[in-house]
């Protein structure tokens, strides 16, 4: 196991009556990508700005490399809700908040325009900001939270609201810079992202814990295989084929959703005769469908969640 | 502290690199030599080719002609003084038909009954009237003559009677009636007027910063990049450098007006400016200044980090917004008795207290220690308060994205 960086122990907040999370535990480590997952409102912000030091937790406690004296310095935080002051240069801007980093104004300039270059913003350094497309003043943020070489880096919904050939551009940088040793906690609901990048999730949930742990592991166990029929058959008949956790009809489309410990030839051999198939396909939920399920309060994985627990 | 000077300096920066600062920062002084000279320019273009042209008929039965002729030169006069003898209608048909004439008549009848006519045409320049009224002195002089009166009677004549109303108190300091007493009592008023002006502006120009202070909170939260600022430094170190950010960018604003305003008054007017102004009365006007400005810079932070939308201000902050200019209501009662009731609550009420400071210690000789004192201490009291409170809701307001906080938010912010 890598260094651990951060680590997080039941964090808790409320505001005024309000439970916004409770009992919030996880750890980042050097080098990886641990994605924090959630529907909107879940809390991935508030855990956030907790660990950041904008708000103070009701209860728990944050650590940074052991110590609960958090380093503003050496973390770099790119906010969900993201701006930068409008009539000024993109190189003073980014001066100033590697200047707020404490990290020296001459290194700083070398790397800024180094990564304005990477990210297809060569001279653009004097440039205003407001006269930046969304997708440039976006590039200019990300380089704004890891211009001082953060040990941590924290992302909140990294990927919003950039174009395709953006997102891969911010995919790439995020991969080298955990590669380089870079620990990073990336928040987001764009599940194929996360599926993609990072090593290990945390998944939550009107701000408790669902899932957590890695991603190879998440998928094994709770990424279950799934049965799509199309044609047209009763419920009934669906609902009492053997390993079948639960259905979901939708006129002549049924998804069955198999038990985990399936075994696929098995299960295909014990199907009745009377089905009516047009059409077959298995395949594993997706950490998009996992999503999904919790959002819309489906329960089938928390279920599951509680007797792998 | 250390966080805090970055976000002054930046601050400081940003607003010295924006194009529309520098220019209202040269244009402002401009526009003030500008609107103070324009009227007495307007004037000389008005005034001057009429009063060239006053043509004086005089009709001297008392041979004064002389004497007038060389009281018109002295006095730089622009009349044309012609004397005229016999029929006095032929000339009243001839003034009546022109422009800038005038005519008249040193006759004993006009000596006897006090009363000297001057016909004139129907246009004839505004200060005509009362240049005229320099004849009276020889007229009466003429009087004297014929009443065979004493040169010394004359002079105890002439001195008139002036009533002098003084406070008790000034009678028992010294006696302040002989005329170089006087002379320095103009000094001193000036000596107080210049540094109390020079504060009035400081306060002014800081005051005005200060809004944009205001501005800058609000656009903070606007621009949404309170966030990660507030990921570097805490809110109180954004908030301390932004008050002493917009405070030295005050400073560099006066300091500017002056370098263009100082020598152009100084020039014009002829007063020794600097040496008014460092006198050691200008070192307390200016704390009560810079206290004005923390009171003001403590409320603009606040209600600014609670608004995101300027042009949906509610009431409440716009009220808020009209709170340094509170002490326009209480300057009419202030300039006409300087040490009554009004000013004295106006003193000590904070809001209103540095201006109103200010102003009275301009006007009056003898400064009420005892009142700067208890004024200075409440200030004070209110600038922490005021500090404190700011400080609880830029923490929460800054981060509140998408709306202006109500009022009852902010009640709560201010007890949670």
């Amino acid at each position: 196991m890598n260094e651990r960086i951060l680590k997080v122990e039941r964090l808790g907040k409320s505001f005024k009556d309000k439970r916004i999370i409770s009992d919030i535990s996880f750890e980042v480590h050097r080098g990886e990508i641990m994605g924090i997952l959630g529907p909107n409102g879940a809390g991935k912000s508030t855990t956030i700005r907790n660990i950041m030091g904008i708000m103070y937790p009701d209860e728990g406690s944050i650590h940074f490399h052991g110590n609960s004296e958090i380093p503003r310095h050496k973390i770099g935080y790119l906010p969900e809700e993201r701006g930068l002051y409008k009539n000024v240069n993109v190189m003073d801007i980014l001066l100033y908040f590697a200047e707020l980093k404490d990290y020296p104004q001459k290194k700083a300039k070398k790397r800024a325009l180094e990564y304005l270059e990477k990210f297809g913003l060569a001279g653009k350094e004097n440039t205003k900001v407001e006269e930046l497309s969304k997708g440039m003043g976006q590039k200019v943020q990300l380089i704004a939270a890891i211009i001082h070489e953060p040990e941590l880096l924290i992302l909140d919904e990294p990927f919003s609201g950039l174009d395709p050939v953006s997102q891969e551009v911010f995919k790439e940088e995020i991969k080298e810079l955990a590669a380089n040793g870079t620990a990073i906690l990336l928040s987001s609901h764009q599940m194929n992202m996360v599926e993609e990048l990072c090593d290990r999730l945390f998944m939550i949930h009107r701000g408790k814990k669902v899932i957590y742990g890695e991603m190879e592991d998440v998928k094994r166990e709770y990424a279950n295989f799934k049965c799509t029929i199309i044609g047209d058959n009763p419920e009934e008949l669906l609902r009492n084929i053997p390993s079948v956790h639960r259905v979901e009809s939708k006129e002549d489309r049924a998804i069955l959703y198999l038990e985990q410990d399936v075994h696929i030839p098995t299960w295909l051999r014990e199907l009745p005769v009377e089905l009516n198939v047009y059409e077959l396909i298995i395949d594993r939920v997706s950490l998009h469908e996992i999503f999904i399920d919790i959002a819309s309060d489906k329960n089938m994985i928390v279920k599951e969640g509680v007797k792998y627990a | 502290m250390r966080n805090s000077w970055k976000v002054a300096k930046w601050e400081l920066k940003r607003n010295m690199k924006n194009k529309s600062f520098i220019i209202s920062l040269l244009l402002t002084p401009l526009l003030f030599i500008v609107f103070a000279s324009f009227p007495t320019l307007l004037e000389k273009l008005e005034g001057e080719p009429d009063s060239e042209n006053v043509t004086v008929y005089v009709k001297d039965e008392l041979n004064l002609f002389d004497d007038i002729d060389s009281l018109v030169k002295s006095q730089d006069l622009s009349w044309k003084m012609e004397e005229v003898t016999g029929d006095s209608k032929k000339i009243l048909k001839e003034i009546e038909s022109s422009e800038n004439q005038a005519y008249v008549a040193l006759t004993d009848n006009a000596v006897k009954t006090g009363e000297v006519k001057v016909f004139t045409s129907n246009e004839m320049p505004d200060t005509f009237s009362s240049e005229v009224q320099f004849l009276q002195e020889p007229l009466r002089q003429v009087k004297f003559d014929q009443l065979n009166l004493s040169p010394e009677v004359v002079q105890s004549i002439t001195k008139g009677i002036e009533i002098k109303s003084e406070e008790a108190s000034t009678q028992t300091d010294s006696g302040s009636l002989n005329p170089s007493d006087k002379q320095s009592a103009d000094d001193s008023s000036m000596e107080r007027i210049i540094p109390g002006a020079f504060a009035g502006i400081v306060l002014f120009s800081i005051v005005m910063t200060g809004m944009m202070i205001f501005q800058s909170a609000s656009q903070e939260k606007k621009e949404k990049v309170a966030e990660i600022v507030l990921s570097s430094v805490t809110p109180g170190d954004l908030m301390q450098g932004k008050i002493i950010g917009y405070f030295i960018l005050g400073l560099v604003q006066v300091g500017t007006w002056l370098l263009l305003v100082v020598p152009i008054a100084a020039w014009r007017y002829e007063l020794p400016v600097m040496e008014y102004l460092f006198v050691p009365e200008l070192l307390l006007l200016l704390a009560i200044s810079i206290a004005g400005y923390l009171m003001f810079a403590a409320i603009f932070v606040g209600i600014g980090a609670t608004v995101e939308d300027m042009t949906a201000t509610s009431n409440f902050q716009g009220i808020v917004m009209m709170l340094p200019f509170l002490p326009l209501i209480f300057l009419g009662p202030i300039l006409a008795n300087p040490s009554g009731i009004i000013a004295q609550v106006a003193t000590y009420f904070p809001l209103t207290s540095p201006s109103i400071l200010i102003l009275r210690l301009s006007l009056l000789d003898e400064w009420p220690w005892v009142e700067i004192i208890i004024a200075l201490v409440i200030l004070l009291a209110s600038i922490w308060l005021l500090m404190k409170l700011a400080g609880k809701v830029f923490k929460t307001g800054i981060l509140l994205y998408g709306k202006n906080a109500t009022p009852s938010e902010i009640w709560k912010w201010l007890r949670y």
